[in-house]
């Protein structure tokens, strides 16, 4: 059982030295020469002995380290896996406060409409009273009457705008809002849908005057997902709000829509803000990269932008810019949709 | 004789012969890409030194962390040098420095002195990480 590595090479020795024993008797003087040749021999072997150990002990210490490596890029590949997860969770949050603020711009914008027809309704109510009272008591004019059709025309005419305004606004947001919470796939006009998702922006907008002006052809009908587009225009303009121009300070936006073929369209948004610099530029669509930290910046936004340009339009998005000559994003992104390869999907998932 | 100094770089160990006190020292790690090329010059200076009449002390302290079988071949040449010099009458010391949880290391200095009947040769204990 006792196995010995070096087996031959003592073998060899010991012939050797029988050998040795044979020479001495015939030829002494080549005695002391021979014993020098088969010590050298023996230290040769001794460090073979010695390397062999070397060897198996650097041998040893590489598979070590091999297995710290592997249990290095597991432990990093877990944490890769968490970061993503986590990142992920931030989009969707991301997303709900997103819909949350489409939601409160919503509310402040029908609220305008639905104060006129409150009012107008009230003050045609006090006027009807008055009108009653006169008649009860037997002194109704023809000049009340007159004054009061009058009243009654005017208020009559504002409550229906203002009614038919809201129900408008309604109709638009909703279908925006219901868009946004599915990012389901329909046909839609895109300068109608622009407008729509624009007047949920404008309690953002009009404080300061920021203007945002529209060029799309009337008729360009996308099938796509509009809640998804909605969105975009959504990040772009609120990017814009923040970081574009100086606070207080009216600018201007302009979304241009051209077809550089039957099939593809180009949505270009610009500011003539403040642009920013190269190094700023080239990491726009970073996630998590703001300027803005701790200031209610995410470096989400223009991230979000990117992933839906990218993964549910089937995109491509460049942004332009140099400071104080403005920034703009060119998005470029086919009518029709094509369909989800599979297991590609998972954007377009209702949450 | 001029002392030989070649610094340590990431596959070549520190070389610090000072032979005018007769201190030699090998730090660092050796795994050089050319064995030959790395230790000839050493082995030259170090031959060269030997060969001088004298017959002053000599210490070589072994700090290698780790090196490959090309190196332990030539760690043992230089062993066998320095047994000849001390067979010749020279007292000289070698001592081999491991760092205390490096067993290992520890019985690969045993199986070093195996040849060296001459040389007083000590093991060396320093902290993990104390061999600069």
């Amino acid at each position: 059982m006792n196995f010995n590595l070096f087996a031959a090479e003592e073998q060899a020795i010991e012939q050797a030295r029988s050998l040795g024993e044979r020479l001495n008797a015939v030829a002494p003087e080549c005695a002391a020469d021979f014993e020098a040749v088969i010590e050298a021999f023996q230290r040769s072997t001794r460090e073979q002995r010695r390397l062999v150990r070397v060897s198996d002990r650097l041998q040893a210490q590489l598979g070590a380290v091999n297995q710290e490596l592997e249990r290095r890029r597991q432990e990093a590949e877990i944490a890769l896996a968490r970061l993503r997860e986590a990142q992920e969770a931030m989009l969707q949050a991301e997303k709900l406060a997103s819909l949350g603020a489409l939601v409160a711009g919503v509310a402040h914008e029908i609220n305008t409409p639905v104060g006129i027809a409150v009012s107008c309704a009230s003050h045609l109510s006090d006027a009807t009273d008055r009108l009653k009272r006169a008649n009860e008591g037997g002194g109704l004019s023809r000049g009340d009457f007159a004054r009061y059709l009058a009243t009654a025309s005017d208020t009559t005419g504002l409550i229906l705008d203002n009614c038919q305004r809201a129900a408008q606004l309604i109709a638009g947001f909703k279908q925006v809002a219901v868009d946004r919470a599915s990012a389901e796939r329909r046909r839609v006009n895109l300068g109608a849908y622009i407008q729509e998702t624009l007047v949920s922006l404008q309690p953002k907008l009009r404080p300061v005057g920021h203007g945002v002006s529209v060029s799309c052809p009337a008729d360009l009908e996308l099938d796509s997902h509009p809640g998804v587009l909605s969105q975009i225009l959504a990040n772009l303009v609120m990017n814009a709000l923040t970081h574009a121009f100086t606070e207080g300070q009216p600018g201007s936006m302009t979304i241009l829509v051209e077809t550089p073929d039957a099939d593809t369209v180009r949505l270009t948004f610009a500011d003539n803000g403040r642009g920013m610099t190269e190094e700023h530029r080239a990491r726009v669509f970073e996630p998590f990269f703001t300027t803005r930290r701790g200031q209610g910046g995410s470096g989400l936004g223009l991230h979000i932008v990117h992933n839906l340009v990218v993964g549910a339009l089937k995109g491509s998005i460049a942004v332009d810019s140099a400071v104080d000559r403005g920034t703009a994003f060119t998005l470029l992104f086919p009518r029709v949709t094509p369909p989800d390869e599979p297991r590609g999907g998972e954007r377009t998932q209702p949450t | 004789m001029d002392s030989l100094n070649i610094p340590a770089t990431g596959r070549t160990p520190g070389v610090a012969f000072d032979f005018a006190a007769g201190h030699l020292r090998l730090t660092g790690e050796s795994y050089p890409d050319d064995v030959a090329a790395f230790f000839g010059p050493v082995f030259t200076a170090l031959r060269a030194w030997l060969a001088e009449p004298g017959d002053d002390p000599i210490t070589f302290d072994m700090e290698l962390l780790y090196f490959n079988s090309s190196s332990a071949k030539a760690l043992m040449n230089l062993f066998q040098m320095l047994e000849a010099a001390a067979k010749a009458g020279r007292p000289v010391t070698i001592n081999w420095c491991h760092e205390e949880n490096d067993e290992s290391m520890r019985e690969l200095g045993e199986d070093f002195s195996e040849d060296l009947r001459h040389v007083a040769f000590s093991l060396r204990n320093v902290p993990a990480g104390g061999i600069e």
